[in-house]
């Protein structure tokens, strides 16, 4: 019976609340109802393994993220999860969105109005030459090997993970802006309500629950890529061992990202 | 369309900030707060020369240097706190300091130098206090009997070793002072992923341009509080100073100038980038003040008061005047360093505008109230510690 | 020679005990106010990384939406836009539902900025866009080629979560094998 009724539920739970409250199912039976659709049961985990993962830091995984700018549409649903996920304040980016346009005598135009976050819903019509090439590159936080952040700040407030991950203890933050200067990609900004500093995480919090960064989950395109390096099938892992046109951004920096392009042109900095 | 119209279009067009990169972090606090620390590194060299040193024609200036070094080093963490998003975990700086980063050791370097600079007027004027207590009454006899630590023992014995104390502290002090102000150039000179800053001769220039303005500051001072007490102003110091003044410029301006120029001729991909930020928003700000206006006029104008056997007069008039100057100069120069390197985006194609505003939390006004400070400070501390040896009983009471 | 009350070198001794207790002190200070989990992993707060695995989640999965809304999956899964985001368009689940509990509406996009919606993706005069990956459409041709009138919102032939249903259906209905273009 219990098994039915779970098979129900997992099925189609609204129609099954209605079910019980029209007095089709026993009203004692609501109690196996859990509570909340924001309960992690009822979202399926998007990177296998990690909900088993109670330690203090994830093993055995070496996550890796790749934008592939062949695939970006720039339609901004990353910049929109993001900023939903962060509710980050007004005029700062966490994640952005860039479009490069290259004319005829190869100068190099490039824009991102509000971040990307509103789309982009016109062309450049103030360009004086005829475009040879246009291309979108999204951008987020190069999860360095060797963080510029880490090392500058005074206080430990940023620092990084046994996992990898570069994080910032907003509790001890004294938001001095040092790894704002630090950061040779600009992620970072002082979050003016919180007046420490801020970026982006690649969505510990979602990984550590087994959920992809809020910005994978939403690309339509799949021009975001999130994944295992140590699991040779996935397609990180994949697309970082064949032959692609892979680069990181910077590189002369030394910081080692582990934000990887698949498609980066020379002109992008 | 002519070749210059169209660059011109281009370099508009492809103006492209990183959308972080549109906000100034580190404005007017962080302009003040170099100038503060230099001129407190720069006038504890002055002292230095005669205590360290013995240029005996400074002399006059010597104790005076040190309570307008300690004026200043009181507010050289007000813009700091200002600035820090919280003021109220500053301690964090002290308590958790990070091995590997250029800031952390602000706090330790910074309060040991803070020590010294103390301890120094405390034994230099120990006398002068010990004389001040047995003349005055009520609070201010207890602040004497507190700044002589109870102590009216002005025997010769204390007395020498209170000489080598205070030679001592002297000495360590300059290397403190050139590592307090070498620093904070390198603060800004080991930020890799700023083109601007990144040099190793950002601490070089800084550490002179501290000196130039710890100079520059005394001279000014000096004789703006001589002139209105009333008093006699001392032309051999006067001349000693700006002949130091003039030889610390020169090694200040060449190396900036240097540095300018070795970033021009090696022409590395940042090379664009800078220039368009030293010909469009700096231009103002750095090549016709900072360059063209306070360092030309004042290096040329000092030479001149250096070399030239000029009058009374007229030293102490342009040496006022030129050492003002050079007060401006470094200012202009810490916000060209500061604020012109925010300005050019991290992505190298273009910059962001920044004015400052008037009553902002790290405003205009603010920074005129922080400047204004260690001045009243120093007339405070004018009434504890007499600058010039004619006010001082100690003296007195030796040569009566 | 005048006598002197204090001996010679009281003070010094006096400035070496000062410095002595202040750094003891600041020792001590030290010791009290740093956080336990300082230094548990590395130079930072060892309890740091567990605030951040606790933020809390504002966005699900379409599978967090879809488990309350069947009849919308059974459109959005089969249709060409199954890889868009619910979230995206409605917003945060977050907003919507809080501990089991709806607690607002999702605001759903009507009239013109529905069109503005469609067009982030599919404005073929955005040529940053490749284009082998979607389908492109300009305004106002699109509509013109499609006979119908210019200020049609696109939400009027496709329905936006499976967007080739209603034309499929209505060409099955009619009976026309029209080509995809």
């Amino acid at each position: 019976m219990i098994k039915s009724i779970e098979k129900e539920i997992s099925l189609d739970r609204r129609a099954f609340i209605k079910k019980v409250l029209g007095g089709t199912i026993a009203g004692s039976l609501l109690l196996v109802i859990p509570a909340g659709a924001m309960e992690l049961e009822h979202i399926p985990e998007q990177i296998p393994g990690m909900r088993k993962e109670i330690g203090p830091f994830i093993t055995g995984k070496k996550f890796a993220f790749i934008v592939d700018i062949t695939r970006c549409i720039g339609c901004g649903s990353c910049c929109v999860a993001d900023k939903n996920e962060y509710q980050v304040p007004d005029g700062n980016y966490r994640t952005w969105v860039e479009r490069y346009v290259i004319d005829d005598k190869d100068n190099v135009y490039v824009d991102s109005p509000n971040g990307g976050l509103d789309g982009y819903q016109k062309p450049r019509k103030d360009l004086p030459y005829p475009v040879r090439d246009t291309f979108f590159v999204p951008k987020l936080c190069n999860m360095c090997e060797h963080p510029s952040c880490v090392q500058v700040c005074p206080v430990g407030a940023t620092f990084q993970t046994d996992d990898g991950f570069v994080l910032i203890d907003d509790k001890r933050c004294v938001g001095c802006g040092y790894c704002v200067q630090a950061c040779p990609y600009s992620v970072r900004f002082i979050n003016p309500k919180t007046h420490t500093a801020d970026k982006c995480t690649w969505c510990y919090h979602r990984v550590r629950k087994g959920l992809l960064p809020a910005c994978v989950n939403v690309c339509p395109v799949q021009a975001r890529k999130f994944g295992d390096l140590n699991d040779h099938e996935s397609e990180v892992y994949k697309i970082l061992h064949q032959p692609h046109v892979v680069s990181v951004l910077k590189p002369d920096m030394g910081n080692k990202p582990s934000l990887h392009y698949v498609g980066l042109r020379r002109e992008v900095v | 369309m002519s070749p210059e119209h169209g660059a011109a279009v281009a370099t508009a067009l492809t103006n492209f900030v990183f959308p972080n990169d549109l906000h100034v972090h580190w404005s007017l606090m962080i302009v003040l707060y170099p100038y503060i620390t230099g001129i407190v590194a720069g006038a504890f060299i002055v002292s230095s020369l005669y205590h360290v040193f013995h240029i005996e024609s400074l002399k006059p200036v010597s104790r005076y240097a040190l309570i307008f070094a300690l004026a200043f080093l009181a507010f050289a963490t007000a813009p700091l706190l200002i600035h820090l998003g919280h003021p109220e975990r500053a301690m964090n700086m002290m308590l958790t300091p990070s091995p590997t980063s250029a800031m952390a050791g602000f706090g330790y370097i910074y309060s040991a130098y803070a020590v010294v600079l103390i301890l120094e007027i405390l034994f230099i004027y120990r006398p002068t206090l010990v004389a001040l207590k047995q003349k005055s009454t009520g609070g201010m006899k207890f602040l004497y009997y507190l700044l002589t630590l109870g102590s009216d023992n002005l025997s010769p014995e204390a007395l020498r070793v209170d000489h080598k104390i205070t030679a001592f502290l002297a000495a360590i002090g300059i290397p403190m002072a050139c590592t307090l102000h070498g620093y904070v150039g390198f603060i800004f000179g080991g930020v890799k992923a700023n083109p601007m800053w990144a040099t190793p001769l950002m601490p070089v220039i800084f550490l002179l341009s501290a000196s130039v303005s710890g100079i520059a500051g005394i001279i000014f001072s000096y004789v703006l509080i001589k002139r209105y007490t009333g008093k006699s102003i001392d032309m051999d110091c006067i001349r000693t100073l700006i002949k130091f003044l003039w030889g610390c410029f020169i090694l200040d301006f060449v190396f900036e100038m240097l540095e300018l120029f070795s970033h021009a001729y090696m022409a590395t991909h940042h090379w664009e980038a800078l220039r368009d930020l030293y010909v469009g928003p700096l231009y103002w700000s750095f090549i016709v003040a900072q360059v063209g206006i306070f360092s030309v006029i004042p290096f040329i104008g000092l030479g001149i008061l250096s070399l030239v056997k000029l009058s009374d007069k007229i030293v102490m008039k342009w040496g006022t005047i030129l050492s003002f100057m050079i007060l401006v100069q470094v200012l202009l120069m810490r916000w060209n360093v500061v604020i012109g390197g925010q300005l050019m985006s991290k992505s190298e194609r273009g910059h962001a505008v920044f004015h400052p505003g008037w009553f902002t939390k790290e405003g205009i006004i603010v920074s005129i109230i922080i400047m204004i400070l260690p001045i009243a400070l120093l007339w405070l501390l004018s009434k504890v510690f007499p600058f010039w040896l004619d006010d001082d009983p100690a003296v007195e009471r030796q040569s009566a | 020679m005048p006598e002197y009350k204090s001996k010679s070198y009281s003070h010094i001794i006096k400035i070496v005990l000062i410095l002595i207790i202040v750094a003891v002190a600041g020792v001590y200070v030290r010791a009290k106010v740093l956080p336990g989990s300082f230094g548990e992993f590395g130079h930072y707060r060892g309890d740091a990384v567990k605030d951040e695995i606790n933020r809390p989640l504002r966005n699900g999965t379409n599978a967090s939406c879809l488990v309350c809304h069947p009849y919308i999956r059974e459109m959005h899964l089969k249709g060409v836009h199954h890889t868009v985001s619910c979230e995206f368009c409605h917003g945060p689940v977050a907003d919507h539902v809080k501990d089991g509990k709806v607690i607002a509406r999702l605001p759903k996009k009507q009239g013109r900025d529905i069109k503005i919606l469609c067009l982030r993706c599919h404005n073929q005069i955005i040529r940053a866009r490749p284009k082998e990956s979607i389908k492109m459409i300009s305004m106002p041709q699109h509509l013109k080629e499609k006979h119908v009138r210019t200020d049609h919102i696109c939400n009027q032939c496709h329905n936006v979560h499976a967007p080739l249903m209603w034309v499929k259906q209505a060409r099955a209905m009619v009976g026309v094998e029209e080509d995809s273009k």
